[in-house]
């Protein structure tokens, strides 16, 4: 910049400051025009999402914008049932192995081309050919096809009742435009179904959605939704209160109970199917004898863990699914008894010894936990070390199994196999821990193609009873989704599943 | 002023020359460290769950399966057009992306470079030609203080005034000044500040020090001597003598601000450089890295390059060599 212009620019801002000044005028709360439903509703998210392509993309910013964007075949309610989207109704074959989806009719994509069964192949076949990250779910699936405009067949080789929620269960198994995606336009200017389009994309600023006047759920009572990405607790609650913007998610759990008791916002607090774990490495001695793992199981504090990650807004549970699902299992096998935890080790002839403890700064509630869970461990001559890397080295550390002990949560799951089989099976993909018990191999198995509720939900009890018995993982709690909103915000629900819609949502004066 | 053109040309050629070669050592020690530092792009990007299959699609996809020299020496072929590769997290030209946070960066940093400098020039000037009084100790204190503040307290602390109770300012947010003006100013005002005060407690030190060594050097001695008013030995002599060290602190400040504020442009929801390299390096997303790293050390090479120039125009007695 040469002399002249950084003057010039420095004219520019004094006079533009003195403008500001002199105006006088009150805080931008976007586009306020207009009756209720030309109102564009303010959310502020923890971070920007890395693309807007649903099935690339596995961060959880990205679906929160994309939940409003784009549809699945069917898509779980507030129970996180499966209910009806883009699919009108679905029939199963007697043998199980045949699904017959059959398409709602007259619903478009944003640009205005008709959607039909095409697009529903074109989206899967594109998860299964190119092997995205989530081609896992169609690991039963064989063929997918469209005999008619609006009907899709899927034919599976096993019988596979977790498919409903495999693929609605999140906007990852989003029916996409094969020209939006061929065009490349995906990443930053997707083109769905839903209730919202993208209308604009500032990087590291906002994105913008605009209602859909043409959405077949009917068009939304929002006129849009204004994104922007704020990752400091304090400044999203300090932009909500000023009134900058009208709902955020970036709330720190240490807040809650002061803000509880605030006029000037609304509160949710929901229980949700995420859970967090301790999980040893079964690979190395001594932590391969279960009376060693059986030992620190009770040794732990979990009450205390919880309150310091949580500040007592997480649900204690030492099984993954929690209690407010159809698929919950009661099991309150340990207590911190430090007697116990001393007779287990003696049994198995531990003498002490220190534990490598991975967790990692990213989550900064692994570190907390980390930190009590060494002070619980002291009495047992156990001493804990504690690394904290970021997350990316923690995944290569636990992919190399290069650690003892390591902290981390599941998240968005839904049906009771996503909860077990990848973590516990014998050929489970994300068996980092190394366990392996032929028994729950098979109830696994089984459950997998068990096709009676009442049969399967007994078959995933008696698996996890003995993952936790056996402690394959030690559970602790089920955190809450905790978010927040101006009082002129009505009809929006907190949901157990992190889903953020705004479909329902309207925006009073 | 004695300014020979054909002097500066050659300057400025032997100049791009070493720029061109410390720009290639920082992509050679970019590239280097990226690989000694763990943590797996691909791994990253497919989340907890996923097959071998997908991982090797997407390795093969992020060009991370070709030898490491074949991976270096493309993308420094393509790097000298222009060409910065696209993001592993997005597919989109790495370039774009820089150019689209370039404005944010900028205007925060040309914002809080004016508000420390109409901070520091006045203070430090003022407090050094009032050496060991109380108003010298008055300023001097201060500017302690605010070099020790942490800028993320001052930033909350700006907003919480600003934004909570006076309801004046906004928390967050960006506006490109070019499409609203009005806008921008009132969302870059609290990160400027915030920037502005910490680099001004910074730079008042510097002037004062400066101040105070030009005042008791030969020159003005001379000038006193020669029975020259204090109004003219002051402006004149002092305060034009010293220039030169404000505009280095000047410069060096600019391009760290140019460089990323990270703390700043999180508390502020910023879309500066800063945050994009912080969520690159988070991502692991080794083009964006790259891309970043070039671009901020050519901001460096500029603002130098700038500074030196100014050298030339602010003191006569250094010659152009």
């Amino acid at each position: 910049m040469s002399q002249r212009t950084a003057f010039g620019a420095a004219i520019l801002v004094v006079s533009l400051a003195l403008a500001g000044c002199s105006a006088g005028e009150g805080v931008d709360i976007g586009d306020s025009t207009g009756a209720s439903g030309d109102r564009t509703l303010v959310a502020a998210i923890g971070g920007e999402p890395d693309q807007l392509d649903p099935q690339k993309t596995s961060s959880y910013f990205s679906f929160e914008v994309l939940e409003n964007v784009f549809d699945t075949l069917v898509e779980p309610d507030e129970n996180l049932e499966m209910q009806p989207a883009l699919a009108e109704s679905w029939e199963v074959s007697d043998d199980q192995l045949t699904w017959t989806f059959t398409l709602r009719s007259g619903v478009t994509f944003h640009d205005g081309s008709a959607f039909t069964s095409e697009d529903v192949v074109y989206s899967y076949d594109r998860i299964i050919d190119e092997q995205l990250s989530n081609a896992w779910k169609f690991s039963s699936v064989t063929d997918v096809a469209a005999p008619d405009d609006s009907t899709v067949v899927i034919t599976v080789a096993q019988p596979t009742p977790n498919l409903l929620s495999n693929l609605g269960g999140f906007k990852g198994m989003a029916i996409v435009e094969q020209a939006n995606v061929e065009s490349g336009d995906i990443t930053t200017a997707p083109v769905g179904t839903g209730p919202f389009s993208v209308s604009e994309y500032t990087s590291g600023d906002h994105i913008t959605l605009t209602a859909n006047p043409d959405y077949w759920g009917g068009a939304p009572a929002l006129g849009g939704v204004e994104y922007r990405f704020i990752s400091e607790p304090a400044t999203a609650i300090a932009a909500l209160k000023a009134g900058d913007i009208d709902w955020t998610d970036v709330v720190p759990a240490q807040q809650v109970t002061d803000l509880e008791s605030d006029d000037a916002l609304n509160l949710g607090v929901t229980p949700s199917s995420d859970y967090w774990y301790l999980a040893l490495n079964e690979a190395k001695a001594p932590w391969n004898d279960v009376r060693v793992r059986q030992a620190i199981a009770y040794a732990i504090d979990r009450d205390a863990i919880l309150q310091a990650v949580s500040y007592g807004t997480a649900a204690e549970n030492q099984l993954a699914i929690p209690e407010q699902s159809v698929w919950y299992t009661s099991y309150d096998g340990y207590s911190t008894d430090l007697d116990k935890a001393k007779a287990l080790l003696d049994e198995a002839g531990f003498t002490g010894g220190t534990l490598d403890m991975l967790a990692t700064s990213d989550y900064p509630e692994t570190v907390t936990a980390a930190q009590i869970i060494a002070a619980n461990l002291e009495p047992l001559g156990i001493s804990v070390e504690i690394r904290q890397p970021d997350f990316s080295t923690w995944l290569d550390e636990q992919n190399s199994g290069n650690f003892d002990m390591l902290m981390m949560g599941w998240l968005g799951n839904i049906d009771p196999d996503d909860f077990y089989y990848s973590q516990h099976h014998t050929d489970g993909t994300s068996n980092a821990q190394k366990y392996s018990n032929p028994e729950v191999d098979e109830l696994l198995d089984s459950a997998r193609v068990e096709t009676d509720q009442a049969t399967r939900k007994d078959l995933y009890g008696q698996a996890a009873t003995i993952i936790a018995d056996e402690a394959s993982y030690i559970y602790l709690y089920n955190p809450s989704v905790i978010q927040a909103w101006s009082p002129s915000v009505t009809g929006y629900e907190t949901r157990a599943d992190r889903a953020i819609r705004f479909r329902e949502t309207t925006l009073a004066d | 002023m004695r300014i020979q053109p054909a002097r500066i040309a050659r300057f400025l050629g032997v100049r791009l020359l070493s720029s061109a070669i410390v720009l290639l050592g920082v992509l050679v020690v970019v590239f280097a460290l990226i690989q000694l530092v763990p943590g797996d792009p691909v791994r990253l990007a497919l989340g907890t769950r996923y097959t071998p299959e997908a991982y090797e699609a997407l390795r093969a996809a992020s060009g991370l399966d070709r030898p490491l020299w074949e991976q270096f020496f493309g993308y420094l072929g393509s790097a000298v057009t222009g060409d910065l590769g696209v993001s592993f997290r997005n597919g989109q030209p790495v370039t774009t992306t820089l150019l689209e946070r370039l404005p944010a960066t900028v205007s925060l940093a040309v914002v809080g470079l004016l508000i420390a400098l109409v901070i520091a020039i006045p203070a430090g000037i003022w407090s050094a030609l009032r050496e060991g009084r109380v108003s010298d100790l008055v300023v001097r204190l201060t500017s302690q203080f605010g070099v020790s503040i942490p800028d993320f307290w001052l930033g909350m602390l700006l907003i919480s005034l600003f934004s909570v109770t006076l309801g004046w300012l906004p928390a967050s947010g960006y506006a490109p000044l070019t499409e609203d003006p009005a806008r921008w100013l009132r969302q870059v005002t609290l990160p400027g500040l915030t920037v502005g005060l910490v680099a001004g407690a910074i730079m008042t030190r510097y002037i004062r020090a400066a101040v105070i060594d030009v005042a008791s050097s030969g020159y003005v001695r001379t000038a006193v001597s020669k029975g020259l008013s204090p109004r003219v030995v002051t402006f004149r002599h002092i305060v034009r003598g010293a220039l030169v060290p404000v505009l280095t602190i000047a410069g060096i400040q600019l391009a760290t601000i140019l460089g990323g504020v990270v703390v700043v442009e999180v508390v502020f929801a910023w879309p500066g450089l800063g945050r994009l390299v912080y969520e690159a390096v988070a991502a692991r997303d080794y083009p964006l890295i790259q891309g970043a790293v070039l671009l901020v050390a050519v901001m460096f090479i500029v603002v130098n390059l700038i500074v030196d120039a100014l050298y030339a125009v602010a003191d006569p007695r250094i010659r152009v060599s």
